[in-house]
């Protein structure tokens, strides 16, 4: 008796410590962290000093001064830009290795995947040594004679910005993709043969609609890290690479205004989760098996 | 008169393993036929190499005296019922069926009339605009022979299609298939492992084992004589006795066995006296006769008695054939009542049900 009811009390104590932990750990790891820069953006900076005085002028300024709304919608298409880009070139690649042997399929997907593996900073000078001003592209351009000399224009400008995060996002669009693909079953293309349908046909109706929920999940991958990018511009875009980032960037360093910056980050995130919910609505639900 | 398709010689390997050898099969208009074997026989291959989806190496695939080999599965002027149907999950059970004739580029009135058509066909009237997934085993079914049979084939084929449901919806889908074909008059090949849907669905059976035709046949024939050991034993049940061949007059042959001379009747030409045979009798032909002294058959002694409801199967031990358990079945009425192990009985059959196999060279 006693002993059975000593279990119930452990029963009971380990299942509230289970639901604690399961609304616990995003508690703690996501929605506080983001809920600090959510209050931080209502407050005061007056003569340098944090107020905790609750307004709205950090936002007013976002949409009065002429700096910040500009950036954001340039921001905005330079990321819907890369992302459609990305979205042609992944989906292309995808069906590529899609279309190889079970083998060959892993090793090139590998290789594509490789730059996952190395540092951003490798990354981004690699691109910048490719496209400086002595860099490979100039080099090789130079030596077969289509141009007499460098063009300076190639590294530190909104299409170096373009071209470097492009690469830079590829894999990630390329991944959910490749996964969509390879999860359609293999006698779906047969049976479409078999029904008369030829290769462009079954591309058509049967491939690219199954890969739908992965064309969304690499554009929105490719959306927010290009969007939330302020490290790459600054790197190959020089003074032109002023993106939504960077100014966010600049208000929690330089400018030391932490509202103002909490409240573009605010944005920022807004933004994000807008595109995450356009691509969500983009997929019947039918889709999802 | 020419067949509609015909196989002739095809082989088929994949790396060093022979999977296919020198097989003929012909199909006539109209015709359901099964090709029946266990899983490994090469079955799958030969519907894979019909539908175009595994090239031949030798022989030829004639379809009305034309040469398919070089033909894509997409120009392929037949269709295909998967295993597990295939039915593509995004688009509606209308889309499905419809589907082979919006690649062919009909106007979407027609492709309408004939969807709906089709689908009252089946026994699925209204419901065209499901999703597959809200659909059960046997309705998905049914929209895969709707597909199949929308854009008028001569002849489909069905790759194992009702392995995957249950026992009594099976049997409500063989009875289905075979309406839907003589209804069609379209010709069916029809795949499976399993012997009993084969008898029950089949004009004619090809039995296939190892990459090879063991033989071919109508149902009946192939059960009440069949003409290798493989085929004797695939089909239902069997007893095979081993023995030489003793003597034959006409079709009537006596074999030598360790537990005495049997019975048995032979189709085509006999083998030579003294060559290594089988006798195959089936356990319901076998009759017992108490008295373990009357001539002819064999004698034994009842090892075990089942009861099965309508039947008993009984079993019993010969000691001339170590380790042969023969089986009978009989009905279960007053005659085996009384049947109990240990007792002596003999066993006997007519000529006519025992048939003569020739081992295996």
């Amino acid at each position: 008796m006693n002993t059975s009811l000593r279990r119930d009390r452990q029963d009971l104590l380990r299942a509230g410590l289970g639901h604690a932990l399961n609304l616990g750990l995003p508690l703690l790891f996501v929605v506080i962290p983001i809920l600090s820069f959510v209050v931080v953006s209502f407050w005061t900076l007056q003569d340098g000093q944090i107020l905790l005085i609750p307004t709205l002028a950090n936002y007013r300024t976002f949409f009065t001064d002429g700096s910040y709304l500009p950036v954001y919608l340039q921001t905005v298409g330079l990321s819907l830009q890369v992302t459609l880009v990305n979205v042609a070139l992944s989906t292309a690649i995808a069906l590529f290795i899609f279309r190889r042997t079970p083998r060959m399929r892993f090793l090139i997907l590998m290789s594509f995947m490789l730059p996952l593996f190395m540092s951003y900073i490798i990354k981004v000078y690699s691109i910048r040594s490719i496209l400086g001003q002595r860099g490979l592209l100039n080099e090789a351009m130079l030596g077969l004679g289509l141009i007499d000399q460098p063009i300076e224009a190639l590294l530190f400008s909104r299409t170096a910005i373009f071209i470097a995060l492009a690469v830079l996002y590829l894999p990630y669009a390329i991944l959910p993709m490749y996964l969509a693909l390879d999860r359609i079953p293999a006698n779906y293309l047969a049976a479409s043969a078999d029904l008369g349908a030829t290769p462009i046909q079954t591309l058509r109706d049967v491939v690219l609609p199954l890969g739908r929920p992965g064309i969304a999940a690499g554009a929105v991958f490719t959306f927010i890290l290009t969007f939330g990018d302020f490290v790459t511009p600054q790197m190959v875009g020089g003074t032109q690479g002023f993106t939504f980032g960077r100014i966010v960037f600049s208000q929690f360093g330089l400018a030391l205004n932490w509202p103002l910056g909490s409240a573009l980050a605010v944005i920022l995130l807004a933004t994000t989760l807008l595109a995450v919910a356009l691509a969500g609505l983009s997929l019947r639900r039918e889709h999802v098996r | 008169m020419q067949p509609l398709l015909h196989l002739n010689n095809v082989s088929k390997r994949y790396g060093a393993v022979r999977v296919l050898d020198g097989i003929d099969i012909t199909v006539a208009d109209n015709e359901f036929l099964t090709i029946l074997g266990p899983s490994g026989s090469g079955k799958t291959t030969i519907l894979r190499i019909i539908g175009g989806f595994e090239g031949i190496d030798g022989g030829s695939l004639m379809f009305e005296g034309r040469d398919l080999s070089a033909v894509p599965i997409n120009r392929r002027p037949f269709n295909t019922v998967f295993q597990d149907y295939a039915l593509f999950h995004h688009m509606t059970v209308a889309e499905n069926v419809g589907y082979g004739l919006k690649v062919r580029g009909r106007p979407k009135a027609e492709i309408a009339k004939r969807v709906a058509e089709v689908l009252d066909t089946v026994g699925l009237g209204t419901l065209g605009g499901r999703y597959p997934a809200q659909m059960s085993g046997g309705q998905r079914q049914r929209v895969a022979l709707a597909r199949a049979i929308i854009c008028e084939p001569r002849l489909i084929l069905l790759d194992e299609p009702l392995s995957a449901l249950d026992v009594e919806l099976r049997a409500q889908m063989q009875r289905f298939l075979k309406s839907l074909q003589r209804r069609l008059g379209i010709a069916f090949v029809f795949i499976t492992h399993d012997q009993e849907e084969a008898i029950a669905l089949s004009d004619r059976i090809i039995v296939v084992n190892r990459g090879r035709i063991e033989q071919e046949g109508a149902p009946e024939e192939l059960y009440r004589r069949p003409r290798t050991p493989f085929t004797a034993s695939f089909l239902g049940d069997n007893n095979l006795i081993p023995g030489t061949l003793a003597a034959v007059d006409g079709r009537l042959c006596t074999v030598d066995t360790a537990a005495g001379l049997l019975d048995a009747t032979v189709d085509g030409p006999a083998p030579a006296t003294g060559s290594a045979v089988l006798v195959a009798v089936r356990p319901e032909h076998v009759r017992l006769d108490a008295d373990p002294a009357a001539p002819h058959g064999l004698s034994a002694e009842v090892a075990d008695v089942r009861f099965l409801g309508a039947n008993v199967m009984i079993e019993l031990l010969n000691p001339a054939l170590p380790g042969a358990v023969i089986k009978v079945r009989r009905l279960a009425d007053g005659s085996v009542a009384g049947l109990r192990p240990g007792a002596s009985v003999r066993l006997r059959w007519a000529a006519d049900d025992a048939a003569l196999l020739q081992m295996a060279p």
